[in-house]
């Protein structure tokens, strides 16, 4: 009845060596080589201006790159125009046709492509049943919230069968709450259609709860391609990790075959070759827990935020500030100025170089 | 209290306001029906005047002008001004960007220097090459020169208002070139094209001294037969003449408020095919 | 490279017929009476060689008979009047524009079409209209007359007066429609505050009102005195000798009078004074709202 016209072979994506330039200036994309497995969920993740959007619109054709080749499904994308590409994009601002009610919108590209009238009725019910607005399809589009008007932009890409979904930041003119519910909404559309979603964000957090794999562009270059657990456990450079949300970054002074000497003092382990050790917060131990790790030593909170399931404690351990989260399991907590035994291992850790 | 007070003496000032309106207009119909050659004392009502004015073969042409001349002026620069108005919006002019400040020479130009410099013109070029001899022809040419930089003004003010990703999601929609524009364009820009047309239909009809100076001897206008007429005073003909334009630009009135309230926005049109 | 010549192509398609339009029959034209302010009047005041500037020191006043001031006293009444119409026409259309933006929403569209409809009927029929309220014998003359203001028997107009009356009556829409559409995106909030700050309501009216519809009276104001200060009809059915502005002056030299360059030099201090006034007004705005751009 739905779903079983949408399954369809999903396909993969190959952009190599692409290059783009607008007017004079930086390029926004510098040599972008990338590789999109068919049914993946892959995310393009960085701050504004870093090219994800850019290389997003390249995908759908809306620009030509300078230079590179992009692939479809194992098909060359040169000089094909957005309108020959089997692959539809969400919008960042959803872009509906005010003159078009729901039902309208959706049928659009059915309607371009010449499809029979009865066969777009019926795959944009079926598809307006599956994102959630089978009872709005009469709507104006103006009298639509925010939250239904990103469903209706999905379902006008979907109902097409593309090879590829682009969505571009669609979900971040939603408030907070709706914003979670519909990341996990979009995760389990993307799974039961099988088809391959590239998404464009700038929220890590966002990234790493959907994606199959996250590609963190940093200046129209790549940083970084892994698995969300890879780029937050295991950062390429400084710029992942800052991104990612890390802030506990110890210099390192000298490295040798037991450890490392830091501004934080002497730790024994085995770390990689980099020019700052990045501590995550949550694998920082205080008190009886530090006594099973081998590397510890004492700072001063200065800072204690409660935020329910966890305490995040903001320590100075000589010049350095260090930042960490402790799971509350009914320890007792430490105050502002008291003086705390600290451990960390060479797990929870990484190097990291410029 | 005191806003009710505010409340109050608005009400006053606004009812004040629509006297001072169409207390012209009105003197000028009620008088139309004067038995008598008064505009100061009412006699009786009478049809005389507009009998006279049937029978009178010049009004009538003057009629005709001016009905041909806005119809015709006001199609060719809808046409015209919305190309152009979309024009400057979808592409890059380049070095012809200086173009643009063109469209606001006319809102700079006062009437009676813009009608000067038409007639001087169309009369050079009469002389030298035997064209644009003056008549319903310079007339139209004149009246659309000053009608294009409105549309266009319009049309690129609605199409600046949407969201520049609805070209793209159109494209992204598996549209074509002539697909957006029939399925996309027109419909989104209807709105608009509508209202340029009512506005340069009644700056057609508005327009008297650029008319003056453009017309030849056999293309008189309503305004044109007017002005000569109330130069030898006013007459209850005059009035009569000046009641059938007032009603016709009521009807218009009436008609760009079914355009804005009627059928606009997001009507459900044929497209919404149901199975 | 076939894409860019398409997209040549649209553009030339879009764009070449409105602008050929205006070029071949506004610039073309607009430079041919330039150019004639500088030529000498021949038989029947039409213009010839050689170049000259007989015409601007004849528009100054300098004719066989020595200087005379008639035509500088002209245009300063031209400033003159419509300044005086631009700030009555300003005093009428507040109130106006701010009453019809507190009705409902369903009233508004209609409340705005009684205020432009009476723009839509032709010039000539408005100034008739006028014409036949100001004649002598009708009640508002015979009330003037009453009052001591007009001598009994004679009727309002031609007067300056009359020509006030009429500008203002012409330009009074081109000043409530952009001042509505400021009132309409008036930040209430910013009014509260200011009630909230105990703002008396002329403080309110000067610091939270008055800088928001500040654009609107800007575009208002080009709209109405650009216009204002050209006006040909009103001055001409409206007013005697007494109000003569240079617009009928112009006019005079290609009907009557007949001297063509001397109505080209004409014209060409018409758009002289215009392009001073967008000027000083866009000094003005920029005064007033504390350096941001509200004309043009």
């Amino acid at each position: 009845m739905s779903g079983h016209a949408l399954a369809r072979t999903a396909s993969s994506i190959r952009v190599e060596a692409v290059t783009k330039s607008f007017e004079r200036g930086v390029p926004a994309l510098d040599a972008v080589t990338l590789d999109v497995e068919a049914g993946e969920f892959f995310t393009l993740l960085g701050p504004s201006g870093c090219g994800k959007t850019t290389l997003l619109r390249v995908l759908a054709g809306l620009e030509e790159p300078d230079t590179g080749r992009v692939e479809i499904g194992g098909r060359s994308m040169a000089g094909v125009p957005p309108h020959r590409r089997s692959v539809n994009t969400v919008f960042q601002s959803y872009a509906l046709f005010p003159h078009r009610n729901v039902r309208q919108n959706i049928g659009f590209g059915l309607e371009m492509q010449g499809v029979p009238g009865a066969e777009i009725a019926e795959r944009s019910q079926a598809i307006a049943g599956l994102t959630g607005i089978g009872t709005l399809l009469e709507r104006d589009v103006a009298q639509l919230s925010g939250g239904q008007r990103q469903r209706v932009a999905l379902a006008r890409a979907l109902v097409n069968e593309p090879d590829v979904l682009l969505l571009d930041e669609p979900l971040s003119a939603l408030d907070a709450g709706l914003r979670a519910h519909l990341q996990l909404e979009l995760k389990r559309l993307q799974r039961r259609l099988g088809m391959t979603f590239v998404f464009v964000t700038h929220d890590q957090e966002e990234a790493m709860v959907m994606s199959d794999r996250i590609a963190v562009l940093n200046a129209g270059r790549i940083a970084q391609v892994d698995t969300p657990q890879g780029v937050y456990e295991a950062p390429a450079d400084l710029f992942v990790a800052r991104f990612m949300g890390h802030e506990n970054f110890v210099p390192i002074r000298q490295r040798d075959a037991t450890g490392v000497d830091t501004a934080i003092g002497r730790l024994d382990g085995d770390f990689a070759a980099g020019s700052h050790l990045l501590l995550r917060p949550e694998a920082i131990r205080l008190d009886s827990d530090a006594r099973q790790v081998p590397n510890r030593f004492m700072a001063r909170v200065s800072e204690r935020l409660y935020r329910g399931g966890t305490t995040e404690y903001r320590l100075d351990c000589g010049d350095i500030q260090l930042m960490a989260s402790c799971a509350n399991r009914g320890q007792p907590g430490h105050e502002v100025g008291e003086t705390v035994e600290v451990g960390v291992s060479d797990r929870g850790t990484a190097t990291l170089s410029d | 209290m005191s806003a009710g007070r505010l409340e109050n003496g608005l009400r006053a000032f606004w009812i004040v306001l629509l006297v001072f309106l169409y207390a012209p207009l009105a003197v000028v119909v009620f008088f139309s029906f004067n038995s008598i050659n008064s505009s100061a004392r009412f006699a009786g009502f009478s049809l005389q005047w507009y009998e006279q004015l049937f029978r009178n073969e010049a009004i009538v042409a003057a009629l005709t002008n001016t009905v041909v001349l806005a119809m015709v002026s006001t199609i060719i620069a809808v046409i015209i001004g919305g190309l152009l108005g979309y024009g400057f919006y979808r592409y890059r002019l380049g070095r012809l960007s200086w173009l643009v400040w063109l469209i606001y020479l006319p809102v700079i130009m006062p009437d009676i220097v813009f009608g000067i410099a038409e007639m001087t013109f169309f009369v050079a070029i009469n002389e030298r090459l035997g064209i644009l001899s003056p008549g319903l022809g310079t007339m139209v040419i004149a009246h659309v020169t000053f009608q294009v930089p409105f549309v266009a003004l319009l049309v690129n003010a609605r199409l600046l208002s949407l969201d520049p990703q609805l070209f793209e999601a159109c494209h992204d929609l598996y549209a074509g070139p002539w697909q957006r524009a029939r399925f996309f364009l027109l419909p989104v820009l209807r709105p608009a094209i509508l209202s340029s047309f009512l506005l340069a239909l009644t700056l057609s009809i508005d327009d008297f001294v650029i008319s003056f100076f453009t017309a030849g001897p056999q293309s008189t206008t309503l305004p044109i037969y007017i002005w000569s007429a109330i130069k030898k005073g006013v007459t209850p003909e005059v009035n009569a003449i000046a009641t059938l334009m007032i009603g016709s630009v009521f009807l218009v009135a009436f008609f760009s408020l079914l355009v804005q309230h009627g059928p606009s926005g997001g009507r459900p049109s044929k497209g919404g095919r149901r199975a | 490279m076939s894409v860019l010549r398409r997209e040549t192509r649209h553009m030339l398609f879009t764009v070449a017929p409105g602008a050929l339009f205006i070029l071949v029959f506004l610039v073309l034209p607009s430079v041919y009476l330039v150019g004639m302010a500088f030529l000498s009047s021949g038989p029947y005041g039409l213009p010839t060689l050689p170049l000259s500037l007989q015409s601007f020191r004849e528009l100054a006043g300098f004719g066989f008979l020595g200087w005379s001031p008639g035509n500088l006293y002209t245009l300063i009444r031209s400033v003159w009047q419509t300044l005086l119409a631009t700030a009555l026409v300003i005093l009428l259309a507040y109130p106006a524009a701010y009453y019809i933006s507190t009705r409902p929403a369903r009233w508004r569209p209609l409340m705005l079409l009684a205020i432009v409809v009476p723009s839509w009927t032709n010039q000539v029929i408005r100034s008739v209209g006028w014409m036949n309220i100001f004649a002598p014998g009708t009640p508002v003359s015979d009330l003037a007359a009453l009052l001591g203001l007009t001598a009994p028997q004679m009727g309002l107009f031609p007067s300056q007066f009359a020509v006030i009356v009429g500008l203002v009556y012409n330009f009074l829409p081109f000043m409530v429609l952009p001042l509505y559409a400021a009132f309409e995106r008036l930040d209430t909030e910013q009014v509260e505050a200011a009630r909230d700050l105990f703002a008396s309501p002329v403080a309110v009216f000067r610091h939270a009102v008055f800088p928001q519809t500040l654009p609107g009276l800007m575009a208002g104001i080009v709209l109405v005195a650009i216009p204002a200060f050209g006006m040909y009809v009103v001055t001409e059915l409206l007013g005697g000798g007494k109000a003569t502005m240079i617009g009928n002056l112009v006019a005079r030299q290609f009907a009557q009078a007949s001297n063509w360059p001397l109505g080209a030099a004409g014209a060409m201090i018409m758009i002289a004074v215009t392009l001073i006034g967008l000027k000083v007004l866009r000094d003005l705005g920029r005064r007033l709202s504390g350096d941001r751009e509200v004309v043009l």
